[in-house]
């Protein structure tokens, strides 16, 4: 037998929930209704149950060998890719990671993949509506979140990115080989899984261009802003300017001039200092270089490789010896290649470095 | 350790639930350790399977579920930083899996998943013949499958009615009104 009418007021009654008028009304009700006082003992002996549910149950059988065999999946599909210009490889970590990559692609390719914001804290906006579930993102949306909210974005099925406080994004585009968001100001921190180059994220200073990673970035109210990539590489790009980050540096921009030189998360500030005058002032003082050699540590490779790039004559010389004494040229790589700009022997020695098999402009 | 500690509150913030922390394994598991991945899935794999098997309410395809969420665990991995605890961030990710395949089921059959017809709340989905006595597991499996998935969050898990709200996408007061009725269909089941 069944009193749905007094439904809800039954549950907040047998919870200790339901206060004054309506409290009474229920009491009125309940003495004449046998219906409503079975069922407010059936409910009064649920929690009791509830609570005695074990946490954890093992499941029937052995599950392992399941997960198991969609992790080896992952990896064969990897050894059979084509070999690409990034040495995954080389990276244990990173070997299943692109593995990964591999198998969320072929996912990416079964069905549309379609972007949407979620709410994570506060109440984000999609071109000035609250978003207060998750909710589907077209190009050409806006995605603001104010002081107090912040939103996850679904990048199709290529990853995802949370959108921190203070921040303004755009879908730009969404098609086979070209995910974009635009970021105008404030924070986004993005995980993809898919193959390299397939997610970008524009600022007002330079494009980010995934490599397969994990990275912050941020944008200030004038359009500048840092890169910091804790996973893989990114590409920050602008115009013929290119700086390839890794895991474990970080790399500024400035509206105007693009990507700086990318350094180490722990590099010295007097490195730090005298990069932004190498990056960013238009006549470097003299000695600017000399500077930077000065302060830079082994682990300052990515740098000081970096540097051979962008300095000439004199200076580049400085540079190659300095990392020459720390990580050699690889075999087949001479100086007088180096010196003379030569792009092989450039990208030789970032592999035997670690920096990963990259060429810089 | 104090990365790992949760930060939830309700069952899932004592730490007598916890599996013990694996700090190392999941260091490991994180960088692409198949090997240590295995411990982390041993360690917790009652209860991921035990929220799979009591949101979805078959035992088939909670064993697949399970699997699907440590899959998705170990694609995610890089993208754990540590500010929550481990078991409470594999939790969401199970809930997450479950309830997105309760949503692909609804699409498939419209009126299993309704989001507010309250009339699918009357009557357990199973047929349960009258008179048989059922313990509280088979009575959770034989719920509709939203006032399931409400009253497991919510009674079972300790889940705050906000937050279940914004996992189904329905308003606060809908997801009290479920439970509400999953709570009174249960009694009624267990009589
Ligand atoms: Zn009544």
């Amino acid at each position: 037998m069944n009193c749905h009418r007094w439904l809800d007021a039954r549950a907040a009654y047998a919870d200790g929930t339901l206060a004054g008028a309506a409290r009474a009304d229920f009491e009125t009700h309940l003495v004449g209704c046998a219906a409503c006082r079975a069922d407010l003992a059936g409910l009064r002996a649920l929690p009791d149950l509830t609570r005695a549910l074990p946490r954890a149950v093992a499941p029937a059988r052995d599950l392992w060998a399941g997960i198991a065999s969609q992790l080896e999946a992952q990896r064969a599909d990897l050894a059979d890719s084509p070999a690409i210009d990034w040495p995954w490889r080389r990276f244990a970590p990173w070997a299943l990671a692109a593995g990964i990559v591999v198998l969320s692609s072929v996912a990416a390719r079964r069905a549309d993949p379609a972007w949407s914001v979620a709410p994570l804290q506060g109440v984000p906006e999609v071109d000035r509506a609250a978003v207060v579930a998750p909710a589907g993102f077209r190009p050409g949306q806006w995605l603001a979140t104010d002081a107090s909210s912040r939103a996850r974005i679904a990048v199709g099925r290529i990853g995802e990115a949370e959108l921190g406080p203070g921040s303004r994004v755009r879908l730009r585009g969404v098609s086979g080989r070209n995910h974009r968001l635009e970021l105008a100001r404030g924070s986004l921190r993005a995980v993809i899984w898919a193959p390299p180059r397939l997610f970008f994220v524009d600022t007002p200073a330079a494009t980010a261009v995934d490599l397969g990673c994990a990275y912050t970035l941020e944008v200030d109210d004038r359009g500048d802003g840092e890169l910091a990539v804790t996973l893989g590489y990114v590409a920050l790009a602008e115009g013929d300017r290119e700086s390839l980050v890794p895991a474990g540096a970080r790399c500024r921009m400035r509206r105007g001039h693009g990507p700086g030189t990318p350094f180490a998360d722990d590099a010295p500030a007097a490195l730090r200092a005298a990069l932004a005058e190498f990056d960013f002032v238009a006549v470097p003082p003299n000695g600017t270089v000399g500077r930077i050699l000065a302060a830079a540590r082994p682990a300052d490779a990515v740098t000081l490789w970096h540097l051979l790039g962008r300095t000439a004559g004199a200076e580049r010389a400085a540079v190659c010896d300095a990392l020459a004494r720390t990580h050699p040229l690889p075999p087949g790589s001479t100086r007088d290649g180096i010196l003379a700009g030569d792009i092989e022997p450039r990208r030789a020695w970032a592999e035997s470095i670690g920096l990963g098999n990259f060429s810089s402009r | 350790m104090a990365a790992f500690e949760s930060t939830l509150p309700g069952p899932l913030g004592s730490a007598a639930d916890h599996p013990p922390a694996l700090p190392a394994a999941l260091a490991r598991a994180r960088a692409g350790d198949p090997q240590a991945f295995r411990a982390v899935y041993d360690a917790h794999v009652g209860r991921v399977h035990a929220v799979c098997l009591r949101l979805a309410g078959d035992a088939r395809r909670a064993e697949e579920l399970t699997q699907r969420a440590f899959v998705a665990a170990w694609q995610r991995l890089p993208s754990f930083r540590g500010e929550s605890a481990f078991g409470s961030w594999l939790h969401r990710l199970a809930v997450n899996t479950v309830l997105q395949d309760l949503r692909a089921e609804s699409r498939r059959h419209r009126r299993v998943f309704p989001t507010d017809d309250l009339a699918a709340f009357e009557a357990p989905v199973s047929a349960v013949p009258p008179g048989t006595r059922l313990d509280l597991e088979q009575a959770i499996a034989a719920l509709p499958p939203q006032a399931r998935a409400v009253f497991v969050l919510h009674d079972v898990e300790g889940w705050p009615h906000a937050d279940i709200a914004r996992e189904l996408g329905v308003a606060v007061g809908t997801a009290k009104a479920q439970l509400h009725r999953a709570r009174h269909l249960l009694q009624e089941t267990l009589r």
